[in-house]
């Protein structure tokens, strides 16, 4: 019932040219009657590189038109995940889904540094408040940020920081 | 008057040669932590919230928390609902799980805010058949499913997409690899993922690794999901996995950033097996998993003692324990993929008797997974069930009309899908120049049951073809494209439609499957409404119908004829 109202809400717009993919208008509030967006909201839905996910077709795969970088999820796309595990009162899910947001501008040995940084031991407080930093700074990722700091203070208290390497004279 | 030395009697003799007694069953030692879960040594269920703070947690102050009591306090526990959910006496919350007129949701406004030694305190009060009739309306998805292993002793890729063609045919909504040979993979998780679509479009695949190496297939595409998240209960045994709640909550949001699905792994036994449970019971250590894995925002968990079944299996009430795991995971509204996977009985009863805790009332996934292959070939050590077993759980959805996720498929249909996925998988490597494929392997493929009907292959080439997979960065997309061109339209078009799903996001939500016809189906779309009698899902219509077939039936009207 939801899905034929979201139709014709998309069909209005029509076929224009005119919408950009990361339009700046705010994020539709959605409910979880919009779920699954790949049925019921396929218009809300864009890759990284500003293509509708309907253009994600055969024959652009063939074609060569795609690379995989157009088979990644949007920010935007991971924030209207999140509003939807929100409104079906999943608040831990919803911020995992902001903190992914944030990390899809990082590239994928990025992340995976950052990951292998995180591990016990692996890190001194310095460098670990240097990944905050950088996150902050260079991805605009506060959320993610925030996490580090979290583990960082832990770090400290609970002996999981890297030891400085000892001078072997 | 005849005198005999003692001796065994006949029956005795008999007893002692049955297979439950090749197990291992071994005393309570809770000092050590092993026991199931009723050990004097876990706390007592306590918190105290300040400033919207939790300052303390079962009995421990903030500032003697270890990293799993900071992770829960900070992240897992609702603070604004706490103190009140922990006043609520916890044989009200047990009764409130079994009560079909206290619907799943409001259970979930008590549970966010419990504590570990309270969520012990609920289950402990609880027989495996409470524990049953809970999970029942405590599974997330409404309607129950099934994921299989396909692995092969040598690390043979055609093996895998044939039985996973077969697999997915059979019903298995997902499908998990490993190796052998970890420099393999490629070439298996490409393989798996070819011959799942050619036998049910929609299945998702994962291949097992060590989590860097997991997280760059899922990038990549070559896999779907991703479950090898392991998590531990004790501060001491996480740091020995070289992870903490921290990297852990950072690499389930890495997944995420990449559209791809996840869950993290945890089990009873798993932190007195790694030799340090800190003298706390196996189900309260479980319990700190899945609060933490709640608190990381993962959507999902695969627990049920997993890979450590041996240690609760040799204690009392051990599988009891095991099924009140599976139950916590769903009562904190987490997708349960719920064990009975790896091999832990000799004895075929005691196999049976383990599965009903999650058979009868449905899980998420009732094993995660079910060997689709034979046990030797199971490179995850053998699973609780393998493709022996498939009439027989056929049979037993049958006789107590319950849904376990499979059916009976008939030869013809089995024999072309895996001949298909063999053929898909040879003009596949063709394309992409990796180590042929014969046509006696085809063949092979078709019809063998083990890793020993197939022809050898030439290992090294092999090892050779995966690394240049790596070192070529090839993607899904390139798989998707290579079946295109060799003419296997139907399974490019499958493999696109599901690398299409990690740019919507949807498979991201709790629960998440595919259906066929590639329709996301979660605890959003497909929430459990179990309300009692007549309620929730019920195996009726096309589906009963499709699960009373089975090998051999008997015509109603023509005793001498076979149907199905």
């Amino acid at each position: 019932m939801q899905r034929g109202a979201c139709h014709s809400g998309a069909s209005l717009r029509g076929p224009t040219e005119s919408e950009p993919a990361l339009s700046a208008s705010p994020p539709p509030e959605l409910t979880t009657a919009d779920y699954p967006l790949s049925i019921n909201r396929p218009e809300l839905l864009h890759t990284p590189s500003g293509k509708p996910i309907t253009a994600l077709t055969m024959d652009a795969v063939v074609s060569g038109e795609l690379s995989a970088e157009d088979l990644r999820i949007a920010p935007e796309t991971l924030q209207l995940q999140a509003q939807l595990a929100d409104a079906s009162g999943r608040p831990q899910l919803a911020a995992n889904f902001r903190r992914a947001a944030e990390m899809t501008a990082i590239p994928d040995a990025e992340v995976l540094a950052m990951y292998n940084a995180l591990r016990p031991r692996a890190s001194t407080a310095a460098q670990l408040a240097e990944l905050a930093d950088r996150l902050e700074r260079a991805y605009s990722a506060p959320v993610c940020a925030a996490l580090v700091r979290e583990a960082a203070e832990v770090y400290a208290r609970r002996d999981l920081l890297a030891r400085p390497t000892a001078d072997v004279g | 008057m005849t005198t005999t030395e003692p001796r065994p009697s006949i029956r005795t003799e008999l007893l002692e040669s049955r297979p439950v007694n090749l197990d291992g069953f071994v005393e309570e030692w809770p000092e050590k932590g092993l026991v199931a879960m009723e050990s004097d040594f876990d706390p007592a269920p306590s918190i105290r919230v300040e400033d919207g703070r939790v300052v303390e947690l079962d009995g421990r102050a903030r500032a003697d928390f270890d990293f799993m009591d900071t992770f829960i306090a900070n992240h897992a526990i609702d603070v604004a609902s706490a103190e009140a959910s922990m006043a609520i006496p916890s044989a009200q919350i047990a009764r409130m799980l079994i009560d079909p007129g206290v619907s799943r949701g409001e259970v979930l406004a008590v549970t966010r805010g419990l504590t570990p030694a309270k969520v012990l305190d609920v289950v402990k009060l609880m027989n495996v058949v409470e524990i049953m009739q809970g999970m029942q309306k405590m599974r997330a998805r409404r309607t129950p499913a099934n994921q299989g292993h396909s692995t092969s002793a040598r690390d043979n890729p055609i093996q895998v997409a044939a039985d996973a063609a077969e697999g997915a045919l059979r019903g298995f909504a997902e499908l998990e690899t490993t190796l052998g040979v970890l420099r393999y993979a490629p070439l298996v998780a490409i393989a798996l993922q070819v011959g799942a679509q050619v036998g049910r479009s929609g299945v998702l695949t994962q291949c097992a690794l060590e989590e860097a190496t997991e997280l760059e297939l899922g990038m990549r595409g070559i896999t779907a999901y991703a479950e090898t998240i392991s998590i531990y209960g004790t501060e001491s045994v996480f740091v020995d996995g070289d992870d903490t709640p921290w990297s852990k909550a950072f690499l389930a949001s890495a997944y995420a950033s990449r559209g791809i699905k996840m869950r993290f792994t945890s089990g009873t036994g798993s932190e007195v097996q790694m030799g340090n449970a800190e003298g706390k019971s196996m189900l309260y250590l479980e319990i700190r998993c899945i609060l933490m894995a709640k608190g990381a925002g993962v959507q999902g968990l695969q627990n049920g003692s997993i890979s450590c079944i041996g240690v609760p299996g040799a204690v009392p009430g051990g599988i009891r324990a095991v099924a009140a795991e599976n139950l916590v995971a769903s009562m904190v509204d987490l997708e349960c993929a719920s064990g009975n996977d790896q091999s832990f009985s000799h004895s075929s009863m005691r196999r049976t008797a383990r599965l009903m805790p999650q058979l009868l009332p449905g899980t998420d996934f009732v094993c995660s997974g079910y060997s689709a292959v034979p046990n030797a070939d199971n490179m995850f050590a053998g699973s609780n069930f393998d493709t022996e077993d498939y009439d027989d759980w056929n049979t037993i959805q049958r006789d107590l009309q319950v849904d376990g996720g499979l059916r009976h498929v008939r030869e013809p249909e089995i024999l072309q899908a895996r001949n298909t996925a063999a053929r898909a998988l040879q003009a596949l490597f063709a394309h992409l120049d990796l180590p042929a494929i014969s046509d006696e392997e085809v063949e092979a493929a078709t019809y063998a049951d083990s890793s020993n009907d197939y022809p050898l292959r030439d290992v090294l080439a092999d090892l050779k073809g995966a690394q240049s997979v790596m070192e070529r960065g090839i993607t899904g997309l390139d798989l998707v494209r290579g079946l295109e061109t060799t003419g296997f339209h139907d399974v490019a078009q499958s493999l696109l439609n599901v690398l299409r799903q990690r740019v919507s996001g949807d498979l991201l939500q709790t629960s998440a499957v595919l259906t066929p016809d590639f329709t996301p189906l979660s605890a959003i779309n497909d929430v459990n409404d179990y309300a009692g009698p007549g309620t929730g899902y019920r195996l009726a219509g096309e589906r009963w119908e499709e699960l009373k077939k089975l090998r051999h039936v008997t015509s109603a009207t023509n005793p001498e004829t076979e149907v199905g």
